[in-house]
């Protein structure tokens, strides 16, 4: 073998060896799952726990995902673009979140204060929008007199509210009522105390 | 083998805490509020197109086809969306709108699933769980996007 032969397969080995050191790794596993923590609506903390065979992530940040691919669990971050891109689709076809109302009362009744039929028209506006509308009605009082007669109240109140709701053409079916007497005041007073802004229906939407 | 292990050692944790929620009454888990496309429930065997304003229960299974989607509201206003090729299963649903105690576990056997938390999670942040075939998801609250597509 001549010096020039020699050189050059010591070369190719070499090249074979640097290639083998080199070789990139085999293709890394599939991902399998994928978790993605979004924005809260209202930018309140969220977090999402991930857990898969006894690796555990915490998605505590905006955008943090959590990606299984063959045995391992790994973090990374994606961005509201890339969400767009990939999910649209989906967050487009969500249900609508839950509305909220209130309705005030005059004392010992369940006469609806001047303001609550505005109240109530903007809920069978917001209603009229939903597909399979569901409302749900809680009663409460203020804290004069004993339980047993504020859980009546507060009963009476839902169901003054949900009458104005059947007339306006909604299903009784849809609305369900429940009656918290006195046991959970808006404004916190002493017992006994006639606070009017305790003399409400709250109504949920959804 | 192992994520069977898990999901049997879940269903347990899951059944523990159920005896310790008030006993489920017939009310529904929730309502479908959206459907696009073909959307199919099934419960205890039995096939029906879903759609908005159909009642969703306990141990129902919902698979949706291409394009297609379906848009859930449960009573503890947790929402969730299914995306095309998802097959959920509404696992266990407990709730006492009264205490807002209950449970919740989803299974998501394939597709994509945005969740809402709701009450639930809110109160009891330990008794809502979601599930895929290899992860599994505590909910501390309260958006979240579950993709078990596999590599596109």
């Amino acid at each position: 073998m001549s010096a020039a032969a020699t050189r050059a397969l010591a070369g190719l080995a070499l090249a074979a060896l640097i290639a083998g050191c080199a070789a990139p790794p085999p293709p890394p596993p599939k991902v399998s799952d994928r978790v993605v923590l979004l924005p809260q609506a209202d930018g309140r903390a969220s977090a999402v726990q991930v857990t898969a065979d006894g690796q555990t992530l915490l998605l505590d940040k905006a955008y943090a995902t959590a990606e299984r691919a063959g045995p391992a669990l790994r973090a990374s971050q994606t961005t509201a673009e890339a969400v767009s891109k990939d999910y649209g689709t989906l967050l487009a076809q969500q249900p609508a979140r839950p509305q909220r109302f209130t309705v005030q009362f005059e004392a010992n009744g369940a006469k609806l204060n001047p303001e609550a039929p505005a109240v109530l028209e903007r809920v069978r506006q917001a209603l009229a929008a939903l597909p399979a509308p569901e409302v749900i009605v809680t009663g409460h009082t203020d804290r004069v007199g004993s339980d047993e007669v504020n859980d009546k109240l507060s009963l009476q109140r839902d169901t003054a509210v949900r009458e104005i709701l059947v007339a306006a053409g909604f299903s009784r079916d849809t609305i369900s009522v429940l009656g918290r007497g006195k046991r959970e005041p808006l404004v916190p007073t002493d017992d006994g105390v006639a606070e009017p802004r305790n003399r409400r229906v709250e109504i949920k939407i959804r | 083998m192992k994520p069977i292990v898990t999901m049997l050692s879940l269903c347990m944790a899951f059944a523990a805490a159920q005896a310790q929620t008030p006993p489920a009454t017939d009310a529904p888990a929730g309502l479908v509020k959206r459907v696009l496309g073909s959307v199919t429930l099934e419960r205890a065997g039995a096939l029906q197109p879903a759609q908005p304003g159909l009642a969703v229960r306990n141990g129902d299974q919902l698979r949706t086809g291409a394009q297609s989607a379906a848009a859930i509201t449960l009573a503890d206003d947790t929402l969730l969306t299914a995306g095309a090729g998802s097959h959920l299963v509404i696992n266990a649903f407990a709730y006492d709108a009264t205490t807002q105690d209950g449970n919740l576990l989803l299974q998501l056997w394939r597709g994509t699933l945005a969740v809402v938390s709701g009450l639930i999670a809110k109160k009891t942040p330990e008794n809502m769980k979601v599930q895929t075939r290899t992860v599994v998801l505590g909910v501390r609250g309260t958006e979240f996007i579950i993709d078990a597509r596999g590599d596109q």
